[in-house]
């Protein structure tokens, strides 16, 4: 056990080197523009793809695409509200871009979650047996809090299997 | 303490362990999907069947499932069973007979891809007209559609069994041209819209009519079969039959994925004939759901597939247009 | 309404619903008492549950995590000054100030008599208007319906935040998210690039594990870890509540559900303005003004009698007409239709026995949550301080094995995943996720009866006024977008003033 809390402690100091250089990094992310671009973008292609994916009949009043296509051009109208407004006033009223501070630190911890997320989906689908994905899960939750209280791994691992049983043998849920 | 948890955890991982090696028993239950609404007749149907499997069997279970999605649940139901799973799914003529023509790329199964347990009931389904058009019989239809430019037809689905009845109907009487299907999303809807006076007629189960037929909303106007009904509410009422045109009754085939051990099929159509032979469910279904037990051997399940196959090539352009 | 009520109690009498009614009101309360943890949460996480249930017992545990979610979050407020949940900020307002008095299980004691009693009268509104508004919604016809859902849809103007036109996006996006899968109208699959496992359409439970649960998980990313520290012996009052202090709550409490049961008919506005709403009024009309904001004994009542006040408001749309009244009771829509229950007319004559059920059971929800509150407050207390690096891995493991176990397979995990990746970028672009629950909860309705109508009206739009119903509503659409326009732009005024 001693070993395991000296590995996690290597692991934290690390870790403190790492972090302590990405959380001076910060990116200014202009939400608005951002937003209006992408989501121009996104209702031009899925007009785009619409007659590919939406096979209709031509003897249809109102056929299949007509509700998605409503939605895609009300979509991009207000994508391109959301652009004009922030064009006009970068370039009129000089303001500067309405934007937000992404903190590199967040968002490579948020990939880490991710990462365990991923990690514990790929061994349960693999291994088809939801448990040994739970306690990959719980352990890594546990190190990636830093946790060094043996109690709460001894709480975490029962009540992941807890979970496990209640699914499997309460709902029959074969996993 | 840490001795103690690590004691805690073993003890729970065995005993997990255990419970997990006790998941054999004698009795095996199958899980019975049906790809309809949970509130259709089918689905409904299923679930009494399973509630009264355990009366009839010790060593089978039933449990009934309602997947919405027609096609679609048939097709992920089939990608994920294999043979001797104990998995059943409810089919019929929409799919073996309609949706194989209409869009054969929709399936991607075919029948040889199950294994037939038993058909468990059949349905006359009967054309309901609003109430203020006064329409009480083939005759009085005949009259009216002479003298109208466009007939509305509220019916569960664009191409569904009830809107081949419809073309079929009004195809046959030369007014194929006037006919106008409107889709609801169920059967119910559908027999509410006519009561509105959304829709001039709608066909529909005779359950799902029932309530508003009571209430003096609609009046019945034909049945889709070959006699006339002679028996509850809707006694008297004509089929379409007499009148020499083309009719069709609903029917729900349960199967098994193909490969299963016949032994197991056999026990399983055994089981629902045990039930469909039950006073309880008889009754039941006769006088709640207003339908008829009809136990169907596999040629007949064919001759249904190909009855409704022939419906559909003739009214097709009616249908779709 | 009397021939059901009979064959209703046979139904709700049973060991097995007021074992639900009781675990999920435990477990509502425990949820919304864990600052981070919501309401909202904690009915996606167990929602897959109740596929296994029959409906009286399925409600009646969402119905319990619902109402308990209510009170659950105003522990949290008065004990460490945070709210559980967003609409147990107005409690918090006095709550705390008072336990800081000393007077910790009073303030906890004021709130949960306030809390039973607004969802008691809340319960009892539903009974008795919840079928007469069915029997109107049973006259709407294809085109009507298609007004109630744009009605419906303003709800996005409350729930969008800070911008409503990214709001509107976001709704267009849920909307088009209930477009993949097979065409209500005529069966072609939309959407689906080939992928077999899409015919079916996207479930909305899974969809809401990924954009709701897994997104809080990576959230975690953004806080400091740190524990909440409950001070315990602040709670060592006797919790006794005056009898002038009960005659001064009658007022407020009374005054506060009524409020909170109007507003929570209303479509789009929730919990949160009922309670800051039913505050202000209670402060307008209380004899001690001085008291609000310093331990007012009126101020947590209001508060909190309201926000339980709009739990059965809510579902008076949500059962006559399938629009949900907020966020919550909308992933209950699916708990109902499962089960085959379509809201409407039918629920409340065909299905009389299994909604009175239903809604008689409400009123029991309230009574088991001021049972709970009464005798398990120290252990609500207690876990207002359950550890993150505890809490955090429990809470994945649930949302895994909730989005397998609603079609037994590894894809709609994925699909979970997907979805919270989707919902964490939404996120960075400070998009609300609200409006996109709600546009795939209305979606399929708005679409279908959108081309019906057209359908039958030969392509005419002249058919979306064409009756008094569907004037009214349209009325009210544009009444209700006005007057949300009107407040964002107040609130934004105001904004650029401070």
């Amino acid at each position: 056990m001693k070993e395991i809390q000296s590995w996690i402690e290597r692991l934290g100091e690390r870790r403190d080197v790492i972090d302590e250089k990405l959380e001076k990094k910060e990116i200014k992310l202009p939400t608005e523009l951002v937003t209006g671009i992408f989501f121009l973008l996104l209702g031009g292609i899925l007009l785009l793809v619409m007659p590919s994916q939406v096979p209709v009949s031509h003897t249809d009043v109102v056929n299949g695409r007509a509700f998605p296509t409503l939605l895609m051009i009300i979509m991009m109208i207000c994508s391109g509200i959301i652009l004009i407004k922030e064009l006009y006033n970068i370039f009129v009223k000089k303001l500067p871009p309405i934007t937000k501070t992404i903190n590199l630190l967040v968002e490579v911890k948020a990939l880490v979650i991710l990462g365990i997320l991923l990690l514990t989906y790929v061994i349960c689908r693999v291994t088809n047996l939801f448990v040994i994905g739970a306690i990959f899960c719980s352990f890594g939750f546990l190190i990636y809090f830093r946790c060094r209280k043996p109690a709460y791994y001894g709480i975490t691992l029962t009540v992941s299997i807890l979970i496990w049983v209640a699914f499997r043998f309460g709902l029959n849920v074969n996993f | 303490m840490k001795r103690g948890i690590i004691n805690s955890i073993l003890i729970f991982t065995m005993a997990a362990g255990v419970l997990s090696g006790c998941g054999g028993s004698k009795t095996t239950s199958f899980t019975v999907t049906c790809p309809w609404a949970p509130s259709g007749v089918a689905a409904m149907v299923s679930q009494k069947a399973a509630a009264m499997s355990t009366n009839h069997s010790d060593n089978m279970i039933l449990v009934a499932d309602a997947v919405k999605g027609d096609a679609a649940t048939v097709n992920t139901w089939v990608a994920d069973t294999k043979a001797d799973d104990t998995k059943l799914v409810f089919a019929g003529e929409g799919l073996f007979s309609i949706t194989s023509i209409l869009d054969p790329s929709k399936l991607q199964f075919s029948y040889d891809d199950f294994a037939f347990v038993e058909n468990l009931y059949s349905s006359v389904f009967v054309m309901s007209a609003d109430a203020s058009l006064n329409i009480k019989g083939m005759k009085d239809l005949g009259s009216y559609l002479a003298e109208t430019d466009e007939v509305s037809v509220a019916a569960n689905g664009a191409t569904s069994s009830e809107a081949f009845l419809a073309a079929s109907l009004f195809g046959s009487m030369g007014y194929g041209d006037k006919l106008k299907i409107t889709p609801y999303s169920s059967a119910a809807e559908a027999a509410q819209a006519v009561a509105r006076g959304e829709t001039d007629f709608a066909i529909s189960h005779q359950s799902q009519i029932l309530e508003t037929f009571e209430q003096g909303g609609v009046t019945i106007v034909c049945a889709f079969d070959g006699e006339d009904i002679t028996e509850g509410a809707f006694a008297g009422v004509e089929g379409v039959g007499k009148y020499g045109y083309p009719y069709f009754r609903n029917r729900c085939f349960i199967l098994a994925r193909s490969g299963t051990k016949k032994e197991t099929v056999a026990e399983l159509k055994k089981l629902y004939d045990d039930i469909l032979g039950d006073n309880e469910m008889s009754t039941w279904l006769k006088d709640t759901m207003m339908l008829e037990i009809d136990m169907m051997s596999e040629e007949e399940v064919q001759e249904h597939i190909q009855n409704v196959q022939n419906i559909v090539n003739e009214y097709y352009d009616i249908v779709v247009g | 309404m009397l021939e059901y009520i009979g064959p209703a109690l046979e139904h709700l009498f049973t060991i097995e619903n007021f074992v639900w009614m009781n675990l999920g009101v435990f477990i509502g309360a425990v949820f919304a008492a864990i600052p981070g943890l919501s309401v909202i949460l904690c009915v996606i996480l167990f929602l897959p549950f109740t596929y296994k249930m029959t409906a009286i017992p399925g409600m009646m545990f969402l119905l319990g995590i619902y109402c308990a979610g209510g009170y659950g979050g105003s522990v949290s407020a008065i004990l460490i000054n945070t709210p559980g949940t967003p609409h147990a900020a107005a409690t918090m307002m006095d709550g705390h100030p008072l336990s800081q008095k000393g007077r910790t299980k009073a303030a906890l004691k004021v709130a949960l008599y306030a809390s039973a009693f607004g969802g008691v009268f809340s319960a009892l509104m539903l009974l008795f208007l919840g079928p007469q508004v069915a029997q109107v919604a049973a006259q709407l016809g294809t085109a009507e319906y298609f007004m109630v859902c744009l009605f419906g849809l303003t709800i996005i103007a409350g729930v969008s935040g800070k911008s409503m036109i990214k709001g509107l996006i976001a709704a267009c996006l849920g909307l088009l998210i209930s477009c993949i899968g097979a065409d209500p109208m005529t069966s072609y699959d939309r959407f689906t690039f080939g992928i077999s496992r899409l015919y079916l359409g996207l479930d909305l439970a899974i969809c809401l594990i990924g954009l709701f649960a897994l997104v809080e998980i990576l959230a975690k990313s953004e806080k400091k870890i740190g524990q909440l520290i409950l001070d315990s012996k602040r709670m060592n009052d006797d919790g006794k509540i005056t009898k002038d202090e009960y005659k001064r709550l009658i007022r407020p409490t009374l005054i506060s559900s009524i409020i909170g049961v109007l507003v929570g008919i209303v479509p789009g506005t929730g919990a949160s303005e009922a309670s800051w709403f039913s505050y202000d009024r209670a402060k307008a009309m209380s004899k001690h003004k001085e008291e609000f904001g310093h331990g007012s004994v009126e101020g947590i009542a209001a508060a909190e009698s309201a926000n339980n006040a709009v739990t059965g408001a809510t579902l008076i749309p949500l059962l006559t007409m399938g629009i949900p009244g907020d966020g919550t009771v909308a992933i209950m829509l699916s708990a109902l239709m499962i089960n085959g229950l379509n809201p409407g007319l039918s629920l409340f004559t065909t299905q009389g026995d299994i909604m009175y059920a239903i809604m008689i059971g409400l009123i029991f929800v309230n009574l088991f949550m001021l049972f709970q509150g009464r005798f398990l407050t120290q252990l609500f207390a207690k876990v207002v301080s359950i550890p993150q690096e505890i809490l955090t891995p429990i809470i994945v493991l649930f949302c895994f094995a909730g989005a397998y176990s609603v079609n037994k397979n590894y894809f709609d995990v994925g699909v979970a995943l997907i979805f919270a990746v989707i919902a964490w970028l939404l996120r960075k672009l400070d998009m609300p996720l609200i409006p996109i629950l709600l546009g795939m909860v209305l979606g399929n309705m708005t679409e279908t009866n959108f081309r019906r109508a057209l359908f039958i009206s030969n392509g005419s739009p002249m058919i979306f006024v064409s009756s008094i119903y569907c004037i009214i509503f349209v009325v009210l659409t544009v009444l209700a977008v006005f007057t949300l326009i009107r407040s964002k732009m107040k609130e934004s005024k105001e904004e650029e003033k401070e």
